[in-house]
């Protein structure tokens, strides 16, 4: 399991281990897209919102199964579930006037078909988890094209 | 993460051309950008992302806060899309608040 620092810097070495896994996977480009961009997302809250200024470090893993391809970060910042900060597009709101803070988790929990998060043992888990065959592309509003 | 925002004017036009992969990391570069181009006082903001092979909600972020930036005269155009980004731009519901053409 892949032991990152927890900084900005370190999006890149979480990028490159989600599209080697979604490759051995053969994951089909869309849904690669989506995991590494959910994958990304979850990254950058753990960064920002988990250790912020204190830092720290946080690991990654991935697998697959029958019919899913996942990833999970652990890490030990305090305890924080990702969907607390979830908040969903303000399509009615004037443009100027949006805010979008949030639109992380909202982006990664849209683009995956499976999310959970457990404290366990004074440790944060996230488990992002993608179908292989694609069913989340019935969406038009989100896998549009 | 190769990431580049690179301003340039003329005709009454801001252009800011986008490479590489815009993320929490990358994006105070584009921030730097936009407020470079917003001080060039342009009538048009033009934003190259033909070269832009991703986008994460800090790079949306930025978008929205172009758009909040300039005068609300002043059109902001997306152009070169590539479908990857665009799918992002419409996952957060941004995309009616710019004029965005595909690659």
């Amino acid at each position: 399991m892949p032991r990152i620092s927890a900084s900005l810097d370190s999006l890149d070495q979480v990028a490159g281990y989600v599209l080697t896994l979604a490759e051995r996977a053969g994951l089909p480009s869309c849904l690669t897209d989506r995991l590494r961009l959910a994958a990304d997302e979850l990254a950058t809250n753990i960064v920002v919102h988990g250790y912020g200024e204190a830092g720290g470090e946080f690991a990654v893993e991935g697998g697959m199964d029958g019919d899913s391809v996942w990833v999970r970060f652990e890490d030990d910042a305090r305890p924080f579930d990702p969907r607390a900060g979830l908040r969903c597009p303000e399509y009615g709101v004037p443009f100027g006037q949006r805010r979008i803070g949030g639109l992380g988790v909202y982006l990664a929990l849209t683009a995956v078909d499976g999310f959970t998060y457990r404290r366990v043992a004074g440790r944060n888990i996230s488990t992002l988890r993608i179908l292989r065959d694609g069913a989340h592309e019935k969406d038009q509003r989100t896998c549009a094209g | 993460m190769a990431f580049t925002a690179t301003l340039s004017s003329g005709s009454g036009a801001a252009t800011i051309h986008l490479a590489g992969e815009l993320d929490a990391s990358t994006a105070p570069d584009f921030h730097e950008a936009i407020d470079d181009a917003v001080a060039t006082g342009a009538g048009r903001l033009v934003i190259d992302a033909s070269e832009l092979t991703y986008i994460a909600s800090a790079g949306l972020r930025a978008l929205v806060f172009a758009r909040q930036k300039v005068a609300e005269d002043v059109v902001i155009a997306i152009t070169g899309v590539t479908e990857p980004v665009l799918k992002v731009i419409r996952m957060a519901g941004l995309d009616h608040g710019f004029a965005i053409a595909t690659s």
